[in-house]
């Protein structure tokens, strides 16, 4: 998983989306066309789908090390 | 055997399918379009069993699936965008079949022609800063500690009381810092947008994040706001300045509904 540092980067290029930025966005802001299948998951649902599941991950890589 | 659907990555406008033979949809699925008029949507065909409305429930839940799909919607996405304007859908926007999906453009055509106008020849800048927060108070309270004489109990209540200030001093300047930076960013980009602050347990930041900005900017005047995000940096040394882009223009796609 990659997830964003915090460093003062300049950037020139295109660069890759930290996951967090990139979920921001896809699950934050894109065009809503309602599918078929609705996980009916718009907004703060969503958020905290995939807060459980970044913090799930990212509670484990930490207990991994010990 | 399951069920299958369409999943929609993006929308586009004259896209010539060609472009697109060297990605690959989710599950390696070749990537088709779906026309409606000139409006195109990019489309692959995923297995129900994995995307249906309960294993979705379920696997958006799982890190792993999620960052795979993040991925591949992203790849192909960006795909799209070297080829022709793109308005990027949400993840895991799914139809049934393809009548559903041109029903979809049909039904959204003038909104998501708005969308690509708004989009076509500019892209998505981020602009993040971030107050580190322990440490702008410090200098501060050493300089009251060192006023202070072996702490009697006015001294000291005198001191948490300038600290106290001084904290609310310091996040009036955030705040203040970050509003400036955004209406800055603004006007050397053709739309912008202020995103939610981020968790600092997703991103790993410490401190506060005073702006979590998204820029739409036009081809031609990247280095005027790349200039511009220099020169905020440079007048805010205390905060950590953090630029990246050029991405999509994700966070411009939204449709007036």
């Amino acid at each position: 998983m990659s997830v964003q540092g915090t460093t003062a980067t300049r950037a020139s290029v295109p660069q890759e989306i930290a996951l967090v930025d990139l979920l921001d966005r896809l699950l934050g802001t894109g065009v809503v066309l309602a599918g078929d299948i609705v996980i009916s998951l718009s907004g703060v649902d969503l958020v905290q789908v995939r807060l459980h599941a970044l913090i799930t991950s990212i509670r484990s890589d930490m207990v991994e090390p010990s | 055997m399951s069920d299958l659907g369409r999943y929609m990555y993006a929308i586009s406008r004259a896209l010539d399918a060609e472009h697109l033979v060297a990605t690959r949809g989710l599950a390696g699925a070749p990537l088709e379009v779906v026309q409606h008029r000139e409006l195109a949507a990019v489309v692959s065909t995923v297995d129900l069993g994995e995307y249906g409305e309960v294993a979705l429930r379920r696997n958006l839940e799982r890190l792993e699936w999620l960052e795979e799909t993040a991925r591949c919607h992203e790849e192909v996405v960006r795909a799209v965008a070297a080829c022709a304007p793109v308005a990027p859908l949400r993840l895991a926007t799914i139809c049934l079949d393809d009548e559903a999906v041109q029903a979809r453009l049909k039904e959204w055509y003038h909104a998501l022609n708005q969308v690509l106008d708004r989009v076509e020849g500019r892209l998505e800048w981020s602009v993040k800063a971030i107050a580190p927060g322990e440490g702008s108070g410090k200098s501060a309270e050493a300089a009251v500690a060192a006023q202070v004489v072996a702490g009697s109990g006015a001294a000291y209540l005198e001191r948490k009381k300038r600290q106290s200030e001084d904290k609310a001093a310091a996040e009036e300047r955030a705040l203040m810092a970050g509003e400036g930076m955004h209406a800055a960013l603004a006007a050397v980009s053709a739309a912008s947008r202020r995103l939610p602050p981020q968790d600092p347990r997703l991103s790993g930041h410490q401190g506060s994040m005073i702006l979590n900005g998204a820029y739409l900017v036009e081809g031609d005047k990247e280095d005027q706001f790349q200039d511009m995000c220099q020169a905020l940096d440079a007048i805010h040394p205390d905060l950590l300045v953090d630029v990246r882009g050029p991405w999509p223009p994700y966070s411009f796609a939204m449709m007036e509904q």
